[in-house]
């Protein structure tokens, strides 16, 4: 190649004008595309920001799109919802809040133990051990629709007897499920649909007595969203070097000093970024919660979602409020936890 | 500071006894028996694959013990956890903690084992002083050159004083120069602290530099045990022989016959009883010389000479061995010229080529 070779003006249009510069016709396709993109994605923000603001006429008599041009804001239904029927709103907020913060610690907490189990403990359940466990409840479940009797009894006794049976012939098994096989029936809990488990749920909670409460929404979240967290930290637990884990035990720390002090530290990102996700997947749940919540319990999705089930219609300028104070926090937390997703925190640890 | 040979009364004896381990199929270390004396700097040297860093988790509490005892002051240690052993380890990988300063490492075990802060910061300067890193206390692992962070490692093994050190392949991550000179620096510290030190390595320079004694291993066995200068001089096995010195030693295969050993085209007279009529005869590069044909023990054919500016090896052919020579720098021979090797009779080693087990032979 020589300097003087003749660029054609393609050439020129598409080939970098150097190591780390983009191409003048490459950057313009790129943001041309990032533009229409964000456009796809921010225009029904904008458009749930000033629908919000527009008054019934404005929204009934056709699309408006300027405030101050095309309509005059109004803060009408700001007003309804968090002056004189702040009530409702206040309450189905703070619940929203205090279930998905719950739930996600919980989850977070029990998740990355349980992430970090998997990721250094070999577990070696007899393959023959979980076959007779789910056949000795088979069999206490045919003894109860047959025989009448008492499911507590059938029960007990079906685990007694498998007891006995893993304490006898247990042993002889040699097939074996591993960590693997444990991980992926894990997150195979989330391959069924919600609406399919939904029922099921909700009639666990009435037997319970538990419909409308905070808790049952916490404990149904946190079982739902359990295997996520675990299949994501699972990774992250995997990425730490195991030498430092070593070295630490060799220093004297405990078992669960370890984790506390060598292992979650390392693993802040991830548990950062899994925070988050949960988080969102908490806050915008709508199927378990219409099942689970009436009232007393009921969190912000469902109240947007009776905004459209008014006997004045569907009040559009209502739940673009909503929408709105909903999405704040979301936001918020986005921006809280956007430091701690960071590269590079094992830097230093086992190589240069 | 202590100098040297009275170890200091932290240092403990620390006895292998018929170690076993094995990975599934795998008999990675068999029957082990090691004793290592107070204050004593023990190589654990083999090629890798050889059971060494095994052994050497085993010590530590990393990996479990198959069959066999671990003793360390007369205490059983074979089943204990690891922060119970009281043993600090360096790792090939140092094992630093990215996330805390130079001095949060090195006072980590003081913190794990309760002392007051106060009490920590004065031991983790004394301790930084000792490995030249009091001026980077507040900096983070990522921050510094290999050299600094295998000196951490170091101070974070030393700070509380365990009775023995395990290092796996300390040096092995720092270039040439670097690795030279940390060797001399372990090797001074190791002296000062007295503490019963294991050390694993594959580099037999470093084995013969630092060890007061060197246990050479091969695929789980230990193979010889001694001063460095033992395993060099008098190896036990064919193994030994091959593994220690650079270039090793060079190799001759043949037969043993009336009180002669015979291979392609020589016959050297011996004394002693072989214990297979098949005998390996070694001699080492250093310890021969080259000269005209017809001059020495034996002819070989001149395969290539190599200047390397300190001194010339030339490698020749014989039959099927080929065998090194260190010469004088300025020395040169044609290729494929015919040249007479030559050695001390006592330079020359004979190996059961069987069993690899040194034979009762010696050169007349």
């Amino acid at each position: 190649m020589h300097n003087s070779r003749q660029r054609s003006f393609f050439n020129r249009l598409f080939e970098a004008p150097a190591i780390g510069k983009m191409a003048p016709g490459t950057s313009l396709i790129v943001y041309t595309l990032l533009l229409c993109w964000s456009l796809v994605v921010l225009f029904p923000l904008y458009w749930v920001l000033i629908t919000s603001f527009k008054s019934a006429v404005d929204v009934n008599s056709g699309p408006v799109y300027l405030p101050w041009v095309d309509f005059q804001p109004s803060l009408h239904a700001w007003r309804e919802l968090l002056v004189i029927d702040y009530e409702d709103t206040l309450r189905s907020y703070i619940n929203s809040i205090v279930i998905a913060l719950f739930s996600t610690t919980l989850c977070i907490i029990v998740g990355s133990m349980a992430a970090y189990a998997l990721a250094r403990i070999t577990y070696k359940p007899k393959f023959g051990n979980i076959l007779m466990f789910v056949l000795a409840m088979i069999a206490g479940c045919y003894v109860v629709w047959k025989f009448g009797v008492d499911w507590k009894l059938s029960i007990a006794v079906a685990v007694a007897i498998w007891f006995f049976l893993v304490r006898s012939i247990g042993r002889f098994f040699t097939r074996s499920v591993g960590n693997g096989d444990i991980l992926f029936w894990m997150i195979s809990q989330r391959i069924l649909p919600p609406i399919v488990t939904v029922v099921p749920i909700y009639m666990m909670f009435q037997n319970l007595r538990m419909l409308d409460t905070h808790m049952a929404l916490i404990l149904t979240y946190t079982v739902v969203n359990l295997p996520i967290v675990i299949w994501l930290m699972y990774d992250f637990m995997n990425s730490i070097p195991i030498e430092l884990e070593e070295s630490a035990q060799l220093d004297g720390a405990s078992r669960f000093r370890t984790f506390w002090e060598i292992v979650l530290p390392l693993a802040k990102p991830g548990l950062a970024a899994t925070t988050l996700l949960i988080l969102i997947l908490a806050w915008n749940e709508y199927i378990l919660a219409v099942f689970l919540s009436t009232s007393k319990a009921q969190t912000i999705p469902i109240l947007v979602s009776a905004m459209n089930a008014g006997e004045r219609g569907i009040l559009w300028w209502s739940m673009c409020v909503v929408i709105v104070i909903m999405i704040l926090p979301v936001v918020f937390m986005a921006v809280l936890l956007q430091r701690f997703i960071s590269k590079g925190v094992l830097l230093g640890a086992v190589k240069g | 500071m202590q100098t040297g040979h009275q170890p200091e009364t932290t240092a403990k004896r620390l006895s292998l006894r018929k170690l076993n381990k094995s990975f599934g199929a795998v008999h990675v270390v068999k029957d082990l028996d090691l004793e290592v004396e107070p204050g004593e700097f023990l190589v654990l040297l083999g090629p890798s694959g050889c059971g060494k860093t095994t052994a050497l988790r085993m010590i530590a509490g990393l990996e479990t013990v198959d069959t066999g005892t671990i003793e360390l002051g007369g205490n059983d240690i074979t089943h204990a956890l690891p922060k119970y052993r009281d043993i600090a380890m360096v790792f090939q990988s140092y094992a630093l903690y990215p996330h805390k300063t130079v001095a949060e490492n090195i006072g980590f075990p003081l913190k794990v084992a309760g002392y007051k802060p106060d009490e920590i910061d004065h031991a983790v300067r004394e301790t930084a002083a000792q490995v030249h890193m009091a001026d980077y206390l507040a900096r983070y692992p990522r921050e510094l050159s290999g050299g600094q962070r295998q000196r951490v490692a170091l101070g974070r093994a030393m700070i509380r004083r365990p009775y023995a050190f395990l290092m796996d392949e300390p040096l092995s991550n720092l270039d040439a120069k670097l690795r030279g000179h940390m060797r001399a620096e372990l090797k001074h510290m190791q002296h000062d602290l007295g503490t019963t030190t294991i050390y694993v390595t594959h580099d037999q320079i470093e084995a013969m530099t630092l060890a007061h004694r060197v246990a050479i291993m091969n695929e789980g066995v230990l193979q010889q045990l001694g001063t460095p200068r033992e395993v060099y001089d008098e190896p036990a096995t064919l193994f030994v022989a091959g593994f220690m010195g650079s270039p090793p030693m060079n190799f001759i295969h043949g037969s043993v016959a009336n009180q002669q050993f015979e291979a392609a085209g020589m016959a050297l007279p011996v004394t002693g009883s072989p214990s297979s009529s098949q005998a390996v005869l070694g001699f080492r590069p250093e310890d021969s010389t080259v000269g005209p044909a017809g001059s020495g023990l034996f002819d070989a054919s001149v395969f290539a000479a190599e200047q390397t500016g300190e001194y010339t090896l030339v490698t020749l052919s014989l039959a099927d061995d080929t065998m090194t020579i260190k010469m004088p720098r300025d020395f040169d021979a044609p290729i494929r010229s015919t040249v007479s090797v030559d050695f001390a009779r006592d330079k020359g080693f004979f190996f059961d080529a069987v069993s690899g087990k040194r034979d009762a032979l010696t050169l007349v």
